[in-house]
């Protein structure tokens, strides 16, 4: 990122970086979880198994806290479009409207209204309607990345648009524009991390209990479904959805794939550093071990191909922060590779039925959930570093984007407003979850909107 | 087709003021009608499971603002950064407020987010005020349809405005009295026991508060901008807009002596529906008005999107508003009758 502080468009950059790395740790695990507890829901309405009905009920609750902070930390964002990106939306938003006007009248509508009986609901509807409330809830949520994607997508790779007479954007082909064969990867490939995010917290809680000897049955539960889903997520992260995705940027946006890989030059046999330093300012990788050819096998399937150099594109076409962009991507890779090992080594021991007794194992899986948010993240700050200094690549740039009325100080008092503000939604939000996890799945009292009528009801059953 | 989505989007925004309104209300009301933790927990239990329905009408205009009017999005939003941003910060607290309040039957736990609840909707209702007042007073937009403005100025509604001046604050006072009225009456229908005697006694002096509040804004209006009542006087929506606004505060004024709760809370939806969507019909097709000079008023012709989007926007609005809809009604109605503060160990509320 360009950090001239002086640039309006830094701050408004940061303000929205920030902001939305911050919202995405909330839904990634909404849309993680809500299949799981669809899953349970299903289980219990076909066995009768009441160990179902409780792991569902216990994932509900911290779904319904996880869902409370995403929904309140999501507003700011729609609402930056205007506030701080009218330049952006100007031009565009004839076009990207159509999405974030979709998102809020599909999605939301579909997910705030079960959202409530899905955590609180479970008698008022009975069996089978708290079971589609939980289906809604996690069609809505998935339907949300949709259109977000594709909004995401169009800034990547633009399709289905016109520029009208009077220079802004407007929608060509509703059909291309949804369809966009970029947002359909991206969306593959995004969806599949959610589910790895909220495999690794199930399965950390799994461990958790199994580790502390508690609540037996339900962490067993949690480390069966968790590792497996985990696991086969992880290789859909990396294959094909991911592979595909890497294929794509070299297709549309080559520069953006030899800043991810640090390519100052182009050549045939280009290899993958798996170590190196970019070093922008001389224009060369420093210390790099290089798997030789990976590379050009990787983009463009065969060894000898041609991968395009960042020496062949001016320097204005340049991804503006080279070295945040190659970090990011390597550091995703380097993730998304070990929890496809952790995963399969987890899977493999459970399978010989000994990831009960495996201590060592149980305590890597209890402290490993952290690690899908930052690749989750990671992968984010790929996408977005990469598509720089473009807003909408090859036909806008950033710099045209922000709002001009709105001063940098504004900028920047309201970007510590929302830095205290999310900290303290932070803490409130670990310390509520860690108090669910205490009181365990069998705790008896869903909500304590009773307890305020009953004092001395809650109780440990 | 420019006005139809003129229709929809305020449609949307009233829809977000009705339905969100009755929880802001109940918010601003929840320390004077509640008196205790437990019946401030009947309060919250009363604005119900779909608080974030009510909510996603906002994002749903926001949505639909940048799809069909962008160039108004663009400038009204980063013309009001701050004041959005205080709104913005508001809708946090509240929805933690909401979410949080009742998770640990602590009593200093509660009293802390009750405070929160009551604090961030009364600058909810006021805020949303204010915004109602710039829109009928109008903004400082330049020849380039761009603004941005200070809290307050010099206090009048002329020239170099701010967000607040006589006239402005007179709307927000009008609106929060408004809001506090229909969140009452929405109490009485949804609460019993001492909260809804309270509720009821508070909505009759707030429903009584609101005639001359009314009154006073309407003659303000005409010196701010006398334009507004000529263009609405040739227009048959207003008078339309106008039998509305009086059979509502006559089914109002019934309901409430008469003790009918569904009917007076029928009223005052009916009545705010009414009020703001006369008020938006009179300003078509003006959208942002520019109080340095006419011509700089941003149209709705000058600030839609092209005809083609807005032709596809209408294919796939309607849909999505039926199934918003269905959801809405398939969840009240298993949330139906009175919020009581009996409750079983899954309940919202029995």
């Amino acid at each position: 990122m360009n950090s001239n502080l002086s640039d309006p468009a830094f701050w408004s950059r940061l303000q929205f970086g920030f902001t939305l790395a911050y919202h995405y740790l909330f839904p990634q695990l909404t849309m993680g979880l809500g299949w799981f507890i669809v899953y349970w829901k299903w289980r219990a309405l076909r066995t009768g198994d009441e160990k179902y009905n409780q792991a569902a009920r216990f994932w509900a609750k911290i779904f319904g806290l996880n869902f409370a902070v995403g929904v309140v930390t999501g507003i700011p964002m729609e609402f930056q479009f205007g506030t701080n990106w009218a330049g952006f939306s100007k031009y565009a938003g004839g076009v990207i409207g159509q999405t974030l006007a979709m998102e809020g009248m599909f999605a939301f509508f579909l997910e705030s209204a079960f959202v409530g009986a899905l955590i609180w609901g479970e008698k008022r509807l009975g069996p089978r309607y708290h079971f589609l409330a939980a289906v809604a809830v996690a069609t809505g949520s998935w339907l949300s990345g949709y259109f977000i994607l594709v909004t995401n997508a169009f800034m990547q790779h633009p399709v289905g648009y016109e520029i009208q007479s009077n220079g802004t954007l407007g929608i060509q082909s509703l059909s291309a524009y949804l369809l966009n064969p970029w947002a359909w990867i991206q969306f593959s490939h995004n969806q599949m991390a959610a589910l790895v995010t909220g495999s690794f917290v199930i399965a950390a809680m799994g461990a958790f209990y199994t580790l502390r000897g508690i609540h037996p049955t339900q962490a067993r539960l949690y480390l069966n479904a968790g590792t497996l889903v985990g696991l086969v997520a992880a290789l859909f992260v990396a294959f094909p959805t991911g592979d595909q995705q890497a294929k794509m940027v070299g297709r549309h946006q080559p520069v953006t794939l030899a800043a991810m890989e640090g390519k100052f030059e182009g050549g045939t046999d280009a290899g993958v550093a798996v170590i190196g330093q970019p070093n922008v300012a001389e224009k060369r990788l420093e210390n790099p071990i290089e798997v030789p050819d990976a590379l050009s096998f990787l983009a463009y399937g065969h060894f000898g191909s041609y991968v395009h150099g960042l020496d062949e594109y001016p320097e204005d076409t340049w991804p503006d922060n080279i070295e945040l962009l190659y970090y990011s991507f390597h550091l995703m890779i380097t993730l998304g590779t070990l929890f496809i090992l952790l995963m399969g080594l987890a899977v493999f021991l459970n399978w010989c039925g000994r990831l009960q007794t495996t201590t060592p194992l149980l305590w890597v899986l209890m402290l490993a959930f952290p690690f899908p948010y930052i690749a989750n993240i990671l992968g984010w700050m790929t996408a977005e570093l990469g598509r720089q200094p473009w807003l909408i690549y090859n036909l806008f740039r950033t710099r045209d984007g922000y709002s001009q009325v709105v001063s940098n100080g504004d900028t920047i008092f309201t970007l510590i407003g929302f830095t205290g503000l999310y900290f303290v939604l932070g803490l409130l939000f670990l310390f509520l979850v860690g108090r669910e996890i205490r009181l365990g799945p069998d705790h008896e009292i869903v909500n304590s909107e009773a307890g305020a009528s009953a004092p001395g009801k809650e109780r440990a059953v | 087709m420019i006005a139809t989505w003129f229709g929809i989007v305020s449609f949307m925004l009233i829809a977000y003021v009705v339905l969100d309104g009755r929880n802001f209300g109940a918010g601003m009301l929840s320390w004077h009608v509640a008196k205790t933790s437990q019946e401030r927990r009947q309060v919250i239990a009363a604005i119900g499971p779909l608080w974030s329905w009510h909510e996603v009408w906002l994002v749903g205009f926001g949505g639909t603002l940048v799809c069909v009017f962008p160039r108004l999005m663009a400038s009204g939003f980063s013309g009001y950064y701050l004041a959005l941003m205080l709104v913005l910060w508001g809708l946090i607290l509240r929805g933690i407020a909401l979410e949080v309040g009742g998770h640990i039957n602590d009593r200093l736990w509660q009293g802390f987010w009750d405070f929160v609840f009551l604090f961030s909707n009364f600058l909810l209702a006021i805020l949303f005020g204010a915004a109602a007042g710039n829109l009928e007073r109008g903004v400082p937009l330049d020849a380039q349809g761009n603004f941005s403005m200070a809290f307050f100025t010099d206090f009048t509604p002329y020239g170099h405005v701010g967000l607040l001046d006589w006239y402005t604050v007179s709307v927000t006072a009008f609106i929060a009295v408004l809001l506090a009225a229909h969140g009452a009456t929405y109490l009485v229908l949804k609460t019993e026991g001492p909260v809804h005697d309270r509720s009821a006694r508070a909505a009759n002096y707030l429903w009584a508060a609101v005639v001359p509040l009314f009154l006073a804004i309407t003659a303000e209006t005409w010196i701010v901008r006398p334009a507004l009542f000529q263009s609405a006087a040739h227009k048959p929506l207003c008078w339309l807009g106008l039998l509305v606004i009086i059979g509502a505060a006559i089914t109002l004024i019934s309901g409430l002596a008469r003790r009918h709760e569904r009917r007076a809370f029928t009223g005052s939806n009916v009545l705010i529906a009414g009020v703001l969507g006369t008020g938006a019909v009179a300003l078509y097709p003006v959208m942002l008005y520019s109080t340095l000079a006419p011509e700089n008023s941003l149209t709705a012709d000058a600030v839609a999107s092209s005809q083609h989007s807005l032709l596809l926007a209408s294919i796939w609005w309607p849909v999505a508003a039926v199934l918003a809809a269905i959801y809405f009604i398939f969840i009240s109605r298993r949330y139906s009758g009175k919020a009581s503060v009996r409750t079983d160990n899954q309940g919202f509320y029995d």
